[in-house]
């Protein structure tokens, strides 16, 4: 069994890893880490999702976070090859180098 | 609950979180880190109130590891001035997010979490990082980019991050009080009607004698609840008593929810990864310009090497 209390924590826990995540994709300028730090919203999110699953002992939570395993996989395959291609266009990762992409 | 002590803790943390984005000596941002990491538990500590509230002290301590594990890797990661070691510290949470799974009893997610996402895709991150990073930095002094040690508009960010924090614990501690009910825990035998085989081989290996299949409750469930115990009822009006043990495992009742609730989310999963794969091979895929010149020669060619091997096979 699981309290409230007990399912406020893994809450603010989720929470916390949610805004250091956003602070961080806002923070940042190198693309990659950018990309990880959405990884890192993600997690908050499965972790929220879990916590409510079990206090309400649905399971539906846990099928969540497998199709933000999905979506983060996908993501993470397309942002990396768009990187790359980037990458080679202008040698350089920073994101503020991509300000004037127009042609 | 009085919500001034959490917001103060949500201010020293974006406080130290801003002192330690900006480029000074490492030894002041590793200690704004854990100035940071310190406000993030007492953050947690007045948010649950004691350990005792996860049922068990070994259990809220553990809770307590994990979290803090979890936010202290994550300040670590979106401070490090070298993207390979973000990528490490993000191992980290997922290993100390992983851990939260296991407290909350989903096994299953807990290590495909590790399997997927430690293992499989940030493998894939690694991999481009050292393929992006050989270029840059071979001919400079300092292997660290400008851009990975100057933060861009920290103040900015950590005022977002400190009002989209406050919003959250805001909510959490002034909703504690109205969360919905707690689901009842008899609600997860439902599953086990759903796995017939099982069922029958686990219920006669328990009492060998009894008369299956069970009769259904005027509701339309084998199992029936009363007070905190689970039973099955015979034609013959003979009672068994279904122990904890025969529950379905997580495994089995995160696969049944999935086909069971979701098949069309499920569908869609597989198209998007396809998708996925197909829209990365196409970006990554290096274009060779060929000439008209050189298409023709090449097709040529082919037909004579063809007629030649036709003409080989005849004779």
């Amino acid at each position: 069994m699981m309290t409230s209390s007990a399912l406020a924590g893994y809450l603010i826990v989720s929470g916390l890893l949610l805004t250091i995540g956003l602070i961080g994709f806002l923070v940042r300028r190198n693309l990659i880490v950018m990309f990880l730090c959405t990884e890192l919203m993600f997690q908050g999110a499965a972790v929220a999702f879990v916590a409510i699953g079990r206090y309400l002992f649905d399971y539906s939570g846990q099928v969540m976070v497998i199709f933000i395993l999905t979506v983060a996989a996908a993501e993470a395959a397309l942002a990396l090859a768009l990187v790359v291609l980037l990458h080679r266009q202008r040698d350089t990762l920073d994101a503020d180098a991509y300000g004037e992409l127009y042609e | 609950m009085d919500l001034f002590l959490p917001y103060i803790a949500c201010l020293t943390l974006v406080l130290a979180l801003f002192v330690a984005l900006r480029p000074t000596s490492l030894s002041l941002r590793i200690f704004m880190i854990v100035v940071g990491v310190s406000a993030a538990g007492w953050l947690i500590g007045l948010v649950t109130g004691s350990l005792s509230v996860f049922g068990d002290v070994s259990q809220g301590l553990f809770f307590f590891i994990f979290s803090v594990c979890a936010v202290a890797a994550s300040l670590r990661m979106i401070t490090h001035d070298r993207p390979v070691y973000s990528a490490l510290y993000f191992v980290l949470v997922v290993l100390s997010t992983a851990g939260l799974f296991l407290l909350l009893e989903a096994e299953f997610m807990a290590f495909a979490l590790i399997i997927v996402y430690a293992g499989a895709i940030l493998i894939t991150y690694m991999f481009v990082l050292m393929l992006a990073n050989q270029s840059t930095d071979s001919n400079e002094q300092d292997s660290r980019a400008t851009y990975d040690r100057v933060p861009r508009e920290p103040a900015a960010a950590v005022g977002v991050g400190f009002l989209l924090l406050c919003l959250i614990t805001g909510t959490v501690i002034g909703g504690s009080s109205s969360m919905p009910t707690q689901g009842s825990e008899q609600s997860q035998w439902a599953t086990l009607e759903h796995l017939p085989k099982q069922f029958q081989a686990s219920v006669l290996e328990l009492d060998s004698t009894f008369p299956w299949p069970p009769i259904s409750s005027p509701q339309g469930n084998m199992i029936r609840h009363e007070g905190d115990e689970s039973y099955i009822v015979s034609s013959e009006g003979k009672t068994l008593v279904l122990p904890d043990e025969l529950l379905p495992r997580n495994t089995q009742q995160v696969g049944w929810s999935l086909v069971n609730e979701f098949p069309v989310s499920l569908e869609l999963a597989g198209v998007i990864l396809l998708m996925a794969m197909f829209g990365a091979a196409i970006l990554a895929r290096r274009a060779i310009e060929i000439g008209e010149r050189e298409k023709q020669r090449i097709l040529l060619g082919n037909e004579t090497e063809s007629e030649e091997g036709n003409s080989g096979d005849q004779s």
